[in-house]
């Protein structure tokens, strides 16, 4: 194709560049959503796997137990296994530093001597030239090496004291030397320190265990492994170490599909305003398309013409896209950290990992989408015939036509959604679900041309009653430009479908949960180490506090409450101890099927245990159904008894009476306890003087169950404004949309505006005329898209939360989010005429009629 | 009775000043029926423009029936465009979303009558312009002769003292643009309405009793 032909696009895109603009910035709105959502995950896995692999340097195999520690004999064992060539062990906790923001720090025990194989630090002056330095790490108590990086953060040195909770105990640790890893990657960024093994046993009270034994083996490492394995006590797991990265994938993996997904909402709705800005530009070219077939121009060519319009759109779009969206990440990378450790585990990551290949994909995505959008109307450009003459008429008329149609196969559409919707997961994804909201979106979409023709008919005779001309002329243009409006009625119905059904499915879940917690957490104060994530199960309650709450006299019950991680099958699980015979006197637990007494009874006999909901589902398994538990004291065979609702994101619950777990896993630990009191007056006073006993020794928490819920709701809204945002920005776009639509409408009618205001219509009366055409291209996304998004809650709700993450979420219809969208649509509808209409009525209307 | 004394205007296209119109003393009697010809940019749209209440002279009276154009607002020259004058345009006089009926009582319907008698009033005027068939016709499904004869119902449906018509006939061929001023001339004479014709074609200038010569913005005597 002569190349002046590409110049075309580019002029046409030039000319009405305030169009242009708004179409580039949606695309661009919505690749850089995706990146950045993209860009955060992927950093901050990235982060928490480095992290991993820094922790475990050269070890290829790990032992360790589920949730419990290890004996320290086993060392000895494991050395002298054939193949395993060195063994180092480990104790690692996560302390909060109180200076500096309250940061974790991990602390790791480890033998110095035994290192050497497996992890390479460079230690600064200090440590090397006077060896003393060395000896007071090993024998002055409290004495720990940190990393440089953490060194110049906090600005303290060697000598200096580093202030700390452990545990639930205030303690004060000196800094005897600096190092720096040798490999240059730091875990945790750097927040880590490192303790003599002996000093680290003392100080947390694990005095001959370890939390796991790190193995240099020969290859075949699995041989190895399973030498190692044969040789080792039940209840010994024997592992990679990078298995932990990969649980934690698999652990995230639902969460971060629903944002992925979520994200791309955005760009859809982008890519009906690509849709939207090629048909017009069709539309407006009718007779320049016309002419260059006259002159020989090919149907392909017309066709690429129109295609590289869209495609130019979508790399602009793309490209700012990515700027803005490596911008946007900094700040995404924030939440989803937060996220993640307050939901998950401890990740901390705060440098971005540009990744090329997810800013390729962007771009691709981007271009694809744009590609996509533009097909359609580059198509019907390349149909046109030569020298035909257009009407704008002629196609409103067609498209009126083909209103019916479009509305059947939108019902079509929506059927088959259904039909998705009630499939089942996809290898524990629910794709089904994620078509069926597609397929939602585009039915509705289909179903607004005839729509828009059916209310414009509708309501004529009563806006010609109520508002005379204008609004019966406000009726008919809504019924005779479709051609521009409905595209865009798509696209902001898809965006508020969206909206509604996040607010709705948000909504649902947080008074479920809220429900959830009245219900099923009973207690009026919850006693326990102050935790810096509700996935920090390693921190417990100190014996001595425990024994002197429990003969405290204002008490009638105490529960306690023993959590640990373990996997099972490969994902992770939490194995929960509790008071069972407390809960049930309390009540506490919201159990699917069968009746709480008798299945609190139940868990008083050993290998009787419940799970949740989550857990039952995604294994398949059923009250009555028995399975193998690993535990420290080999995998016991467990029946269930009951399957309870639970709403944890980090990993699906196994509970059972403390006094078995305790047995299993061969401790009496306890992470926090629930008193109950004999008389509610009592409670304030006695919080305030838990906390007083105990705050100088101990960091511990003590909360009325209204702060506990509050508590956890905040962690519920945090955890869901990044779903808000992004709902957010997909409605900002559509708002482009509407606003693009309104100003080529009205510009478009500068003639037809004109000649009615030369016949006699007042400025009001075409002011009103333009405002009601609006207004009703707002209601109808409006109604369509409440519509949409009430449909959309329910797949959300029943299907795609179901199967990703297995909870069950009480429907909750919230009327107040119709009446919100309405008054933002009625807003943005209003506003999108009134602009153009305003700046059509300061055109000269003279000069408009001259222009023969 | 129309007149217009030293009536200007005078247009600014950057820094250039151009003279539409210069000193134009004019007046036309009611029921007289006047062509205003000369090339295309003499200024004869500005002049009907000026009269028909839709642009104002930079200096100069217009006085329509002794009513004095230049001391109206902008609201109150919309209720003077309104009811008290006809305008056809050279093209793209009817809005495409209406039927041609709807457009003809478009008028009656901007000043309040009901719907019904509006229309049933465009219908006995698209018969009197022999489009008595057209009526439920969208404008694109119709001629560009008939077009302008629809137009011209509608500047007489809300009875005008005064029509303006700015080349009514100058995008259509010699046959059609006859058959439109026939029509034309035919209601005028029989209506006895003022109508202020601009054309640069001499043929449709034969139909009026008057004809001016306007020349870069001024009248030749
Ligand atoms: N709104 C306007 N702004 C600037 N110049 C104008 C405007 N209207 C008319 N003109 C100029 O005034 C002159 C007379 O125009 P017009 O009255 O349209 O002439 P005609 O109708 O005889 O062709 C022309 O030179 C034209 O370019
Ligand atoms: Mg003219």
């Amino acid at each position: 194709m002569p190349p002046f032909l590409f110049a075309l696009p580019f002029r046409h895109l030039r000319s009405h560049w305030g169009r242009t603009l708004l179409t580039i910035l949606g695309i661009a709105l919505g690749a850089a959503v995706y990146l950045s959502i993209a860009l955060a995950e992927v950093s901050a896995l990235a982060a928490f796997k480095d992290s991993v692999d820094a922790v475990a340097g050269k070890a290829n195999l790990r032992l360790r137990v589920a949730g419990a520690a290890l004996d320290e004999q086993l060392l000895v064992k494991a050395r002298q296994i054939p193949g395993v060539r060195a063994a180092a062990p480990v104790i690692e906790t996560v302390a909060e530093m109180t200076r500096g923001g309250n940061e974790p720090l991990m602390l790791l025990g480890i033998d110095l001597f035994a290192e050497r194989p497996f992890r390479d630090y460079e230690f600064n002056q200090h440590m090397d030239q006077d060896s003393e330095r060395l000896v007071d790490f090993l024998i002055q108590p409290y004495s720990i090496l940190i990393t440089d990086r953490l060194a110049a953060q906090l600005g303290l040195g060697v000598g200096d004291r580093l202030p700390v909770i452990l545990g639930s105990q205030r303690q004060e640790l000196l800094i005897q030397g600096i190092f720096r890893p040798a490999s240059g990657v730091y875990a945790l960024n750097g927040a880590y320190a490192l303790i003599d093994l002996g000093q680290a046993q003392e100080l947390l009270n694990r005095v001959g265990k370890l939390d796991y034994i790190d193995l240099l083996v020969a290859e075949p490492v699995d041989q190895v492994a399973a030498r190692v394995q044969a040789q080792m006590p039940p209840g010994i797991i024997v592992e990679r170490p990078q298995n932990r990265s990969q649980q934690v994938d698999r652990m995230v993996a639902a969460y971060r599909l629903n944002l992925l997904v979520l994200s791309l909402i955005a760009l859809f709705v982008g890519m009906f305003l690509i849709f939207n800005a090629v048909s017009l530009s069709v539309v407006r070219r009718r007779r320049e398309i016309g002419l260059l077939r006259t002159l020989g121009t090919s149907r392909a060519q017309i066709m690429a013409l129109f295609l590289s319009e869209g495609a130019v759109s979508g790399v602009v779009g793309g490209l700012l896209g990515i700027i803005l969206g490596i911008w946007l990440a900094q700040a995404t990378l924030k939440v989803v950290t937060q996220n993640l450790t307050a939901l998950f585990i401890l990740v901390k990551a705060e440098n971005l990992r540009l990744s090329w290949t997810l800013m390729g994909q962007t771009l691709g995505l981007a271009v694809g989408v744009s590609l996509v959008a533009a097909f359609f109307p580059a198509w019907e450009a390349s149909r046109t015939q030569p020298r035909e003459v257009w009407h704008r008429e002629e196609l409103e008329e067609k498209l009126k036509k083909r209103a019916w149609p479009a509305f059947g196969l939108g019902l079509i559409i929506l059927m088959l959604a259904g039909v998705c919707a009630a499939q089942g997961p996809v290898a524990g994804k629910p794709i089904f679900g994620f078509l069926a909201a597609f397929l939602i979106l585009i039915g509705f979409a289909l179903l607004t041309p005839q729509c828009a023709v059916g209310l414009g008919r509708l309501l004529q005779p009563a806006m010609r009653g109520l508002l005379g001309p204008p609004g019966e002329l406000g009726c008919r243009y809504l019924q005779s430009s479709l051609s521009r409006t409905a595209v865009s009625i798509g696209a902001l119905l898809a965006a508020l479908a969206m909206l509604v059904s996040a607010a709705i499915m948000i909504q649902s879940f947080r008074q479920t949960v809220d429900h959830w917690i009245t219900q099923s957490i009973s207690g009026d104060i919850f006693l326990g180490p102050n935790i810096f994530s509700t996935a920090a199960y390693d921190a417990y309650l100190p014996p001595e506090v425990l024994a002197e709450v429990q003969s405290r006299s204002e008490l009638a019950d105490v529960y306690l409450y023993r959590c640990v991680r373990s996997a099972y099958k490969g994902r992770p699980i939490l194995v929960i101890g509790g008071s069972m015979a407390v809960l049930d006197r309390h009540g506490g637990m919201l159990f699917r099927r069968g009746r709480s007494p008798e299945i609190f009874a139940q868990l008083q006999t050993e290998g009787n245990v419940i799970v949740s909901e989550s857990f039952a589902e995604l294994n398949h398994l059923n009250e009555g159904n028995n399975f193998l538990l690993p535990t420290p004291s080999g995998p016991q065979p467990v029946n269930i008894v009951g399957v309870f609702y639970d709403y944890r994101t980090d990993g699906h619950t196994v509970w059972m009476d403390i006094k078995f777990m305790h047995r299993y896993w061969r401790d009496s630990l306890v992470n926090a306890v629930r008193l109950y009191l004999k008389d509610l007056a009592q409670l304030e006073p006695l919080r305030q003087q838990l906390l007083q006993d105990y705050a100088s020794r101990y960091r511990l928490m003590a909360m009325s169950h209204r702060e506990l819920r509050a508590g956890i709701m905040d962690i519920f809204d945090q955890s869901f404004a990044l779903t808000y945002a992004l709902e957010a920005i997909a409605v900002v776009v559509a708002i482009f949309g509407i606003i693009t639509t309104f100003l080529v409408l009205i510009m478009e009618r500068e003639r037809e505006l004109a000649l009615l205001k030369a016949i006699g219509a007042s400025r009001g009366q075409v002011f009103r005329m333009i405002l009601v055409e609006s207004g009703l291209v707002g209601l109808i996304s409006h109604w369509l898209g409440a519509l949409a998004g009430t449909l959309l809650s329910l797949v959300l709700i029943y299907v795609i939360n179901k199967q990703s993450f297995g909870w069950t979420i009480q429907f909750k219809w919230i009327p107040d989010i119709y009446l919100q969208s309405l008054v933002l649509v009625l807003g943005v509808g209003l506003a999108a005429g009134a602009y153009p209409a305003w700046r059509a009525l300061q055109a000269n209307l003279a000069a408009v009629l001259k222009e023969e | 009775m129309i007149t217009l004394s030293g009536v200007s205007k005078a247009y600014h296209r950057g820094p250039e000043e151009i003279h539409a119109l210069q000193g134009i003393n004019l007046t036309i009697a009611a029921g007289e029926f006047v062509a205003i010809t000369g090339k295309s940019g003499c200024g004869k749209s500005t002049l009907l423009h000026i009269i028909g209440g839709l642009e104002v002279p930079t200096t100069g009276q217009v006085s329509i029936n002794g009513q004095n154009l230049s001391g109206l607002s902008d609201a109150e020259l919309t209720l003077f465009r309104r009811d008290q004058v006809g305008m056809v345009f050279q093209s793209f006089n009817l809005l495409p979303l209406l039927t041609v009926q709807e457009n003809v009582a478009l008028p009656r319907i901007l000043q309040g009558y009901p719907y019904r008698q509006a229309l049933a009033q465009a219908a006995d005027w698209l018969k009197e312009v022999d489009l008595g068939a057209r009526q439920f016709h969208k404008p694109h499904q119709i001629s560009g002769g008939e077009m302008q004869r629809a137009a011209i119902a509608r500047a007489l449906i809300n009875d005008p003292r005064v029509i303006i018509a700015d080349e009514p006939t100058g995008n259509l061929d010699t046959r059609l643009g006859t058959q439109v001023m026939e029509i034309f001339a035919r209601l005028q004479a029989r209506w006895q309405k003022t109508v202020i014709l601009a054309t640069h074609a001499l043929e449709a200038a034969r139909y009026s009793n008057r004809i001016l010569q306007l020349q870069d913005g001024q009248l030749a005597s």
